[in-house]
């Protein structure tokens, strides 16, 4: 140990050193031959022969001495940081309360932000969990009038994926849930119906059998199924001898020919739009079969696609071929795409979109939260700097160069930083699994959070980065105080009014932040507080939904099968609300703030045809029962559905608008005895309006209640309905009841789903909720690292001038004044850091603008009660110092020098 | 391994053994060596320097200038505590590889 303190340039010349060496042994060696008698010059030739060649040896020598050099600066360095290391460690140690506050500031910094930046890396940034995930691409319609993606139709997806020459195995699909007949009880299983070319486009195989062929997805082909791996481990134990095996599903005796890998669940409902309803996790693929009806309707548009980009093809070549062929399509077939484009987004922008705002606004939030940590940690190192500044002299006093001293300090800083570094990693795997069980189900992606080798890297990396930033900061800090002053032995060693100002300027700056947070938080509350305050248009209190799902046979034929249907629904109702407990039972076919919603043209009849590509359109429902009821929908004028509209032939075609679908087309007219020729029904016909209802919001309370039409069911025939039943007490008192009439119905069938209409209402607000509780827990830890913060700076103010304030009180100052003076020191700082911070957050209130619901993004009063919040907690936070400033006995103070 | 082969291995042994009784310069090193192994292993004296900076560079020796008896500048080479384990593992080894080579050749002499 004791060589690497040996100064290196103290080392002789080694060119000099080998020269002068063999110089002494050649010249030893001479004198030897002289002793033996011999004369000068021989005696010198007999030294040199016996030597050897001596230029060779000497560079020889040098060469040796060149790499040991090398090598010994090398270990001095590994020396010294060991020693570093394990210096630094004692100092940490003798200073328990310091490391501890550091570390554990440091490691609730790092772990929030590890932990957020963990589900901004899952959503947004990790590849897809499908081979060569770069490559794959969504393909959607577009309207020309309507926002958004809209999905294919079999006859376009078949002309895209026939033309495209920039992707390959363009894959559709939709969702087909279905029910699970073998069991005990039946079981619904979210399932897809795709094209083969689904799994060539996202490169997956099955582990087990084998996915469908193309000769398997046509009509009358015997049926087939693929099961997921939580399938067919909850289900048949992960029995490899399923596959073969015949299960029932909807009624049906299916083939299942083959299990996907573990993982697997393609496509995941909330990475795309919410009216697929595509389940939130697959675990069921069926061929996706076109028959003669799906083939012959271009304008049905319920298909989406999923394509892998060729090798070497940019988006934008895909978009410009889509852009043509859309633009074909739409000379070829006017009646059905006329106005509808073509375009792709990819895979990974579709899952992240949604949510890349919310997210990237949460991810910056908590990096404001890690910068006022390690402002925080940043002062006490300061203080503490300035209290080691003896040491430091001592130290460079007895010659260790400014640059050994710093290399010290980083060490110690980086040594604090890792340690909060494991800390916060260790946090970051409980708050990643704690955050994702708040998550809102509507997390895109939520199943590809992990806490990865990224994640590891990404946090070691920042803890490192903060070490050295600080360590340099402090020997920074340390180097400007001057040895030889500091030797001299004021007690006052506490660092110039630079210093000090520094560390104001930092705690400003966490001020500063904690405002804009406040502000960040206060607009979304207050959003929130307006969010819920919004009347849906329905009385949630006492409902309770559940879906039910009626085998469809081979395929879906309203023609055939739709009296069956509604004769099922007919009877179900008439039980349901005949059970005890039961005001009202209804059923709808896109419940409310589920996601659902469907949307069909219609005309007026007796108005001028509009052309083609600009017709009429409005969301529909089919209804059963007393809907509107068991909802607590009012109805306005006119009536409801009742016996009079039975699927008969003698019954008239009817329709209910909403209260906007009447404002909208028959404004200053009585829009009932209107008759629409609506275009989305199975048979097309014409429906007299015959009552009008109040608004809906139908797809979300931020959004605007939109026109709305319901049909009754025993005139559209429908198999997927949701029953909604209204109980005279508890929601879910009615529950069992509903069981017992389905079951006695048709034990086959499942109640699927259930929840309480409270709960769904609750529900379609949880991003928001889930938002809101984030940055208003971010915002209170900013506020509370930022006042512990204001706190440590004045106290050591106040106790560097407790001599000034000692003298003051001495010359006859009231502790008035002196609590004045602090009080007013406080009040510096923090007004310096509010009006930052509401200058910052006006700087970027655009950022959060979109996830505002009814609020301006510089409201005033939310700025305003940030500023007044943090000023008064600023004083609170000051108050006590300066109260500690008053009690200051002037004696004390003056003999303490 | 530099050292490894046999000429090599024996000067090193035979420079950390020089060195074994207290510091000397390298020429009396060298003389050391010549002195009690009658020349029969020197070709030229210059192939102790290498030697030595190698041993200096793996620590088995470290270096320092003084003044000799005569009142000469000179370079001591002393045995580090490393250089005193190596020197006691490689006598032993070397005693073991003569023995076995001795008793080989005593037996085809047989």
């Amino acid at each position: 140990m004791a060589r690497s303190f040996r100064p290196s340039d103290m080392r002789p010349d080694p060119r000099r050193d080998v020269s002068d060496e063999i110089a002494f042994h050649l010249e030893m060696r001479t004198r030897e031959y002289l002793d033996k008698g011999l004369s000068n010059d021989d005696a010198r030739r007999a030294a040199i022969a016996s030597f050897g060649d001596v230029a060779a040896v000497e560079s020889e020598c040098r060469d040796e001495r060149g790499q040991s050099v090398q090598e010994r600066a090398r270990r001095d360095w590994r020396r010294g940081l060991a020693m570093d290391l394990s210096f630094a460690l004692r100092t940490l140690r003798k200073n328990v309360g310091f490391t501890v506050a550091a570390t554990l500031t440091l490691g609730l910094g790092i772990g929030i932000t590890a932990t957020v930046f963990t589900i901004v890396h899952g959503v947004l940034l990790r590849p897809l969990p499908y081979a060569d995930a770069e490559r794959l691409e969504m393909v959607w319609m577009t309207a020309l009038q309507q926002q958004g993606q809209l999905p294919l139709s079999a006859p376009n997806y078949i002309d895209i994926r026939d033309e495209t020459r920039t992707l390959q195995s363009l894959g559709a699909f939709r969702s087909s849930p279905s029910t699970l007949g073998d069991g005990a009880e039946p079981e619904h299983l979210a399932g897809v119906a795709a094209t083969r070319a689904m799994f060539d486009a996202l490169g997956v195989h099955a582990i087990v059998g084998r996915v469908f062929t193309a000769e398997e997805a046509v009509t009358g082909a015997p049926p087939v199924a693929v099961l997921s791996y939580s399938l067919w481990q909850r289900h048949y134990g992960g029995d490899r001898s399923v596959v073969g095996r015949q299960i029932t599903l909807g009624g049906k005796r299916v083939t299942v020919i083959g299990v996907m890998p573990q993982g697997f669940a393609f496509p995941r409902g909330a990475e795309l739009p919410s009216g697929l309803q595509i389940p939130a996790r697959t675990e069921l693929w069926t061929p996706l079969i076109f028959d003669s009806s799906a083939l012959g309707s271009r304008g049905t548009l319920n298909l989406a696609a999923v394509g892998r980009r060729r090798a070497g093809i940019g988006e934008t070549s895909v978009k410009q071929e889509l852009g043509a062929m859309a633009a074909r399509l739409a000379t070829r077939y006017p009646n059905s795409n006329t106005g509808l484009g073509l375009t792709v987004i990819s895979l990974k922008d579709q899952a992240a979109e949604p949510v890349r705002r919310e997210l990237l606004i949460l991810m910056s939030a908590v990096v404001f939260v890690l910068l006022i940590a390690c402002a925080n940690v940043a002062n006490l190192l300061l203080a503490r700097t300035a209290q080691r500044a003896r040491e430091l002299a001592v130290r460079a006093a007895l010659g260790a160069g400014a640059g050994r001293i710093a290399r010290q300090l980083v060490t110690e800083n980086i040594v604090l930083a890792l340690g909060g570094a494991a800390l916060g990693v260790v946090l970051a795997i409980f708050g990643a699994r704690a955050l994702l069980a708040l998550v809102p189900g509507s997390l895109p992606r939520a199943d590809d959070v992990a806490i990865d080798r990224t994640v590891l890297a990404v946090t070691i990396a920042t803890a490192a980065m903060v070490g050295i930033v600080f360590g340099l900061v402090t020997a920074l800090h340390a180097r400007r105080a001057s040895v030889a002053e500091t030797l001299r032995g004021s007690t006052r060693s506490t660092g110039g009014t630079s210093r000090a100002t520094g560390r104001r300027l930092l705690v400003a700056a966490e001020i500063a932040l904690s405002v804009m947070l406040l502000i960040g938080a206060g607009l979304l509350g207050s959003s929130f507080v307006r969010l819920e305050r919004v009347h849906p248009g329905f009385d949630p209190a006492h409902s309770v939904a559940a879906d039910v799902l009626l085998p469809i046979g081979p395929r879906f034929n309203p023609a055939r099968d739709g009296p069956t249907w509604s004769r099922f629904f007919t009877e179900l109702m008439g039980r349901l609300s005949a059970a005890p407990g039961v005001q009202a039972a209804g059923a709808v076919s896109s419940l409310p703030l589920s996601g659902a919603f469907e949307s069909g043209g219609f005309a007026i009849e007796g108005r001028p045809r509009p052309p083609v590509g600009q017709g009429l359109g409005a969301q529909y429902s089919v209804i059963a029962g007393d809907y509107f009821g068991a909802m607590g929908i009012r109805l306005l004028a006119g009536r409801a559905f009742d016996i009079r509209d039975q699927g008969d032939s003698a019954s008239v075609p009817v329709v209910i608008v909403s209260q906007a679908f009447a404002t909208k087309h028959f404004p200053g007219e009585n829009a009932l005895g209107k008759r629409l020729q609506s275009g989305f029904d199975f048979t097309s016909s014409t429906r007299e309006i015959v009552g009008i209802v109040g608004d809906v919001h139908q797809l979300a309370l931020g959004e605007a209640a939109l026109p709305m039409m319901y049909v009754p069911e025993t005139q559209m025939p429908y198999p997927f309905l949701t029953i909604v039943v209204r109980a005279s007490g508890d929601a879910l008192g009615a529950v069992p009841g509903e069981r017992a009439a389905l079951k006695a119905l048709d034990p086959t069938i499942a109640l699927d789903k259930v929840r309480r209409i409270d709960d769904l209402v609750a529900d379609s607000l949880a991003r928001q909720r889930f938002n809101l509780l984030l940055l208003a827990v971010f915002a209170a830890s900013a506020l509370a690292l930022a006042l512990v913060g204001l706190y440590g700076v004045i106290a050591l103010s106040v106790a560097q001038r407790r001599r000034e304030i000692g003298v003051r009180l001495a010359l006859g100052a009231q502790a008035r004044d002196v609590l004045r003076l602090v009080l007013l020191e406080g009040a510096r700082v923090s007004a310096v850091g509010i009006f930052a911070g509401l200058a910052g957050a006006l700087a970027v209130s655009r950022l959060i603008r979109a996830l505002l619901f009814d609020v301006s993004s510089t409201d005033v009063m939310v700025y305003g009660v940030a500023a007044v919040v943090v000023a008064a907690v600023a004083m609170v936070a000051t108050f006590a110092p300066a109260r500690r400033a008053t009690k200051v006995a002037p004696m004390d103070a003056l003999r303490l020098e | 391994m530099a050292g490894s082969d046999l000429f090599t291995g024996t000067l090193e042994l035979l420079v950390l053994k020089a060195v074994s009784w207290g510091p000397r310069h390298g020429y009396a090193i060298g003389r050391w060596i010549r002195d009690t192994t009658d020349d029969v292993l020197t070709v030229h004296e210059g192939v102790l320097y290498p030697a030595l900076y190698r041993l200096e560079r793996r620590e088995l020796l470290s270096e320092e200038w003084r003044q000799t008896e005569t009142g000469r500048d000179a370079k001591f080479y002393a045995l580090t505590a490393a250089g005193r384990a190596q020197l006691r593992a490689e006598a032993k080894r070397w005693e073991r590889h003569s023995r076995a080579v001795n008793r080989a050749l005593a037996a085809l002499n047989g």
